[in-house]
């Protein structure tokens, strides 16, 4: 496989719905082996890390009530939310300087994440704001 | 859950940008809504999904197993696997057709700014389980600008988020 085309394979997986590697695994599971290919690269992909994410859990779960455990893990989660923004800064590179789409990005930030408003109602309003944007080279 | 089961497939649908994007919606619907957990124990069922190996959409079999048990935790991933699933089964076909059309960059472009600010928004809440203060702040704010700024494994900005924990919080 060319890295050109790993690289567009990755983008489709990147805007259609799902796990970004679960979509990989999936279309590149069917151009090779079909269904049967598509089924086996997906359940492979998370049949091992499921029992590892069990396996934590329960001894998490075992440990829970020791507040510094409890305190650990909090702090892991903070973290790991500070990971979520810093993955949304890197996201933002080729949006910068642009207003609108900073503006519409920060829409979405203030009404989801402070606002608590539904994604069912943010979403499908900011894609068309966004669509009819991006169609008038706004975006 | 059900309940779990078909909310988590309409999660599923409208993950694009990936799990982090939907990630506020879920702790939206598991906290604030059905109320199956804190907003702690939320973030800490994050945690233990981050620091295990593997795609990041395994929370949703944690917070399965949270709410209904070892079931739980399999209807919970495989509902929020299989509709995009079959959908990018489905759309893969029609991948040569719609490459190089116009509208699909526009879609692409037009997605940018949503997802930055979606993912933005679960870093947030994930981040702030007991509403912001400087504790929950520096480390968010100081993980966010060692992903950004460094090549670090994030491997070590969340042990090094741990041990912030302990040190504010223990």
């Amino acid at each position: 496989m060319a890295p050109q085309d790993f690289a567009e394979v990755l983008a489709l997986c990147q805007f259609l719905p799902g796990p970004n590697v679960g979509n990989m695994s999936i279309v590149l599971g069917r151009r090779w082996f079909g269904l049967a290919g598509a089924t086996a690269a997906f359940l492979g992909l998370m049949a091992l890390p499921f029992f590892w994410v069990f396996g934590l859990a329960l001894l998490y779960s075992e440990w829970a009530a020791h507040p510094m455990v409890r305190a650990v893990v909090t702090g892991v989660g903070i973290a790991g939310g500070g990971l979520f923004i810093g993955t949304a800064l890197k996201l933002a590179k080729p949006i910068q300087g642009k207003w609108s789409a900073v503006a519409l990005a920060a829409a979405c930030f203030a009404l989801v994440g402070v606002g608590r408003v539904s994604l069912f109602i943010v979403l499908p309003v900011a894609a068309l704001l966004a669509w009819f944007a991006a169609r008038r080279g706004v975006l | 859950m059900l309940q779990l089961a078909i909310y988590f497939a309409l999660l599923s649908l409208i993950s694009v940008g990936g799990v982090p994007a939907v990630m506020p919606e879920m702790q939206r619907l598991v906290v604030d809504v059905q109320r199956w957990m804190s907003a702690a124990e939320f973030t800490q069922l994050f945690a233990v999904a981050q620091a295990a190996p593997g795609p990041n959409v395994l929370v949703a079999a944690l917070i399965g197993w949270k709410v209904a048990g070892f079931a739980g935790g399999l209807v919970a991933l495989g509902a929020m696997c299989g509709p995009s699933a079959v959908l990018t089964w489905w759309l893969g076909g029609y991948w040569d057709s719609m490459r190089d059309a116009p509208w699909r960059k526009t879609f692409q472009r037009a997605l940018v700014p949503i997802t930055v600010g979606m993912i933005l928004a679960g870093g947030y809440v994930l981040a702030t389980p007991y509403g912001l203060d400087w504790h929950n702040a520096l480390i968010a704010l100081a993980s966010a600008a060692a992903l950004y700024a460094t090549r670090l494994n994030p491997l070590w900005i969340l042990a090094a988020g741990g041990i912030a924990g302990a040190l504010l919080f223990g």
